[in-house]
């Protein structure tokens, strides 16, 4: 998948730092952020696929990102994570369209598999 | 023991005012009525006295003078005195009695007697009728004088009685409000009392009400009323109680599934990567991975120190030294910071009683919040005194850091509740309020964003713990 771009939003350092050292080798490009704001300033500068984000974080959580994603940017798939995996909030994400969610700890392997299906041309270009 | 209810006497010496005013006045009405057949006796005696004057005066007449229609005129007047004594006779009897009416008949009869024998001139009968005329004159002047004097002692006899009777009705009437006002004062002060040791949660203090008036079972509705409401306070924790773990489970599933989901990726990323990774980068990931379990297992000693805090080993202590010992141990942090600090601590405090350590560990954990908040040049006061109204020794740690917002500042005391991100457990405020509620004490918090925080402890002064 070269050239895609993905975003990480989680104020979990690690989170951002693994997925980049896991993707970055498949050709993704890979942006990380521990918080809202700096990424959607960074979205308002440059086109991006994918926005991977933590649910539950401090000043704009996770729903929020969701929202705001889905309002401004419609084609960009938007991935849910969350160590916090309750039923309200997995209900809560899909009715606001999630493209993907998961609980921690994340499964490196189903996110990227996730991804790919999100981005795979096929399916919504052949329809 | 059954006790006569106030509305009972109320009633009781109200029903004896009103039966002693019904006896006086039935007691005036009859003296009134006794008096008014005195006064009419007295006024038909007035008439019998003028006539027998007349006929004193027709005797002289007829002695002197020897006028002969002079005897006739007597009698006729006696004959018209008898008709006037038959007429009213029932109100002289009831004046003056039966006997003394009979005499008075039998004197004037008397005199009309020797009046017939005077007429034929017998010297010892006129004598007879001079005798008889001055009795029946003496008599009657007697009977009238006698029934003046007892209208006079009737009235007297009422007038004391019915000044008595008043004193009487004005002295019970008073005695019973005195009474009543002292009694309900009374019990109003026992209720007040009641009420203010409720409200300061010492049910066991107030005394259980002897008497069964009315009084008596206000306070006892007023303690029934404070247990129903201690019971439902307790109900009330006790469901706080349970939303508070559940907050706390939450909290924990959170706090905790984040290291894991770390520690997850790491070990995903190292198995992945190997190959492609040199030695110094093995032994980096292995390092996070380590720093990870780190974090767990300090949310876990936490999370334990919560769940089973050490018995409190409750002293009589000095509240300064506690915060001198506090402050000694952040003061290099104070430093490093480049924080301007200031003790205000009040001399002869009096003591709390307090396990030491844990307040201790809630001044470090209020000063360490108080230097994150603040960047270099920012002030940090901490201040002693004794509140006399409360009777508590109040503790304030004051910073004029970045604040607290009015958003988050209702929920700094809910567990795992942090703004320090991946470095605060959340628990440190949480288990410091829970610490100085323990103690029987406060904590409250005032904040504005951009301006500064002040967390003040209210401590009890020792003497007022020991009385309880």
């Amino acid at each position: 998948m070269p050239g895609f771009r993905v975003i990480v939003i989680d104020d979990e350092k690690i989170v951002g730092q693994m997925i980049k050292v896991a993707m970055e080798p498949d050709g993704y490009v890979v942006e990380t952020f521990l918080s809202a704001e700096p990424a959607f300033a960074r979205l308002r500068e440059e086109k991006f696929d994918v926005v991977i984000t933590d649910l539950k974080m401090k000043g704009i959580d996770g729903m929020d990102v969701l929202r705001t994603i889905k309002t401004a940017y419609p084609e960009v798939k938007v991935i849910m994570v969350t160590a916090f995996a309750s039923l309200d909030s997995a209900v809560e994400a899909m009715k606001s369209k999630v493209d993907g969610f998961f609980a921690k700890p994340v499964k490196i392997k189903e996110l990227k598999e996730c991804i790919q299906k999100l981005l795979s041309p096929t399916e919504p270009e052949s329809a | 023991m059954k006790q006569i209810k106030i509305f009972h006497k109320v009633i009781a010496v109200n029903l004896a005012n009103i039966l002693l005013i019904v006896v006086t006045g039935f007691l005036a009405y009859h003296s009134l009525e006794q008096v008014l057949t005195k006064l009419r006796f007295v006024e038909i005696a007035d008439g019998l006295d003028s006539s027998l004057l007349e006929m004193r005066l027709a005797e002289k007449n007829f002695f002197l003078y020897g006028e002969k229609s002079a005897l006739s005129e007597i009698h006729s007047k006696i004959n018209d005195s008898i008709k006037t004594i038959e007429r009213s006779r029932p109100d002289i009897v009831r004046a003056i009695g039966e006997a003394k009416t009979a005499r008075l008949e039998s004197n004037l009869e008397n005199y009309n007697r020797t009046l017939q024998e005077a007429g034929t001139g017998n010297t010892e009968a006129q004598a007879k009728v001079r005798s008889a005329g001055r009795n029946t004159m003496d008599f009657m002047n007697y009977i009238t004088a006698s029934e003046r004097a007892e209208v006079n002692s009737i009235i007297a006899g009422s007038q004391r009685g019915l000044f008595f009777s008043f004193v009487l009705i004005v002295f019970t009437a008073v005695g019973v409000t005195l009474l009543l006002s002292v009694r309900v004062l009374g019990s109003l002060k026992r209720i007040e009392k009641a009420a203010h040791l409720i409200s300061g949660g010492e049910f066991e203090k107030i005394e259980p009400e002897k008497s069964r008036d009315e009084c008596g079972m206000a306070v006892s509705a007023l303690l029934t009323m404070a247990r129903e409401l201690r019971n439902h306070e307790e109900q009330m924790i006790e469901a706080r109680k349970l939303a508070s773990i559940g907050i706390l489970i939450s909290g924990v599933s959170h706090e905790i599934g984040n290291p894991l989901n770390n520690i997850s990726m790491l070990a995903q990323n190292f198995v992945e990567l190997y190959d492609r990774m040199g030695r110094h980068e093995h032994i980096e990931y292995v390092k996070r991975i380590e720093d990870e379990t780190e974090r767990i297992q300090r949310i876990v000693k936490e999370l334990l120190d919560f769940a089973r805090p050490k018995k409190p080993d409750f002293r009589e202590a000095d509240i300064n030294s506690v915060v001198n010992k506090s402050m000694r141990l952040v003061q290099n942090m104070i430093s490093v910071c480049n924080i301007d600090s200031k003790m205000e601590l009040k001399e002869d405090l009096p003591t709390v009683f307090i396990d030491e350590d844990q307040i201790q560990g809630v001044l470090i954990n209020l000063l360490t919040n108080a230097i994150h908040a603040s960047s270099p040049g920012d002030r940090l006061r901490l201040a002693t005194r004794f509140n006399p109204d409360s009777a508590r020794v109040e503790v304030e740690v004051e910073d004029t850091g970045s604040g607290i917002s009015s958003e988050i500042l209702p929920h700094i005391f809910d567990p795992f509740f942090t703004t320090k991100g991946a470095g605060g457990t959340g628990l440190g405020l949480f288990v410091s309020y829970g610490i100085i509620k323990n103690h029987k004490g406060e904590m409250r918090v005032k904040s504005e964003a951009g301006v500064g925080t002040c967390f003040t402890i209210e401590l009890p002064a020792c003497s007022r713990l020991e009385r309880s």
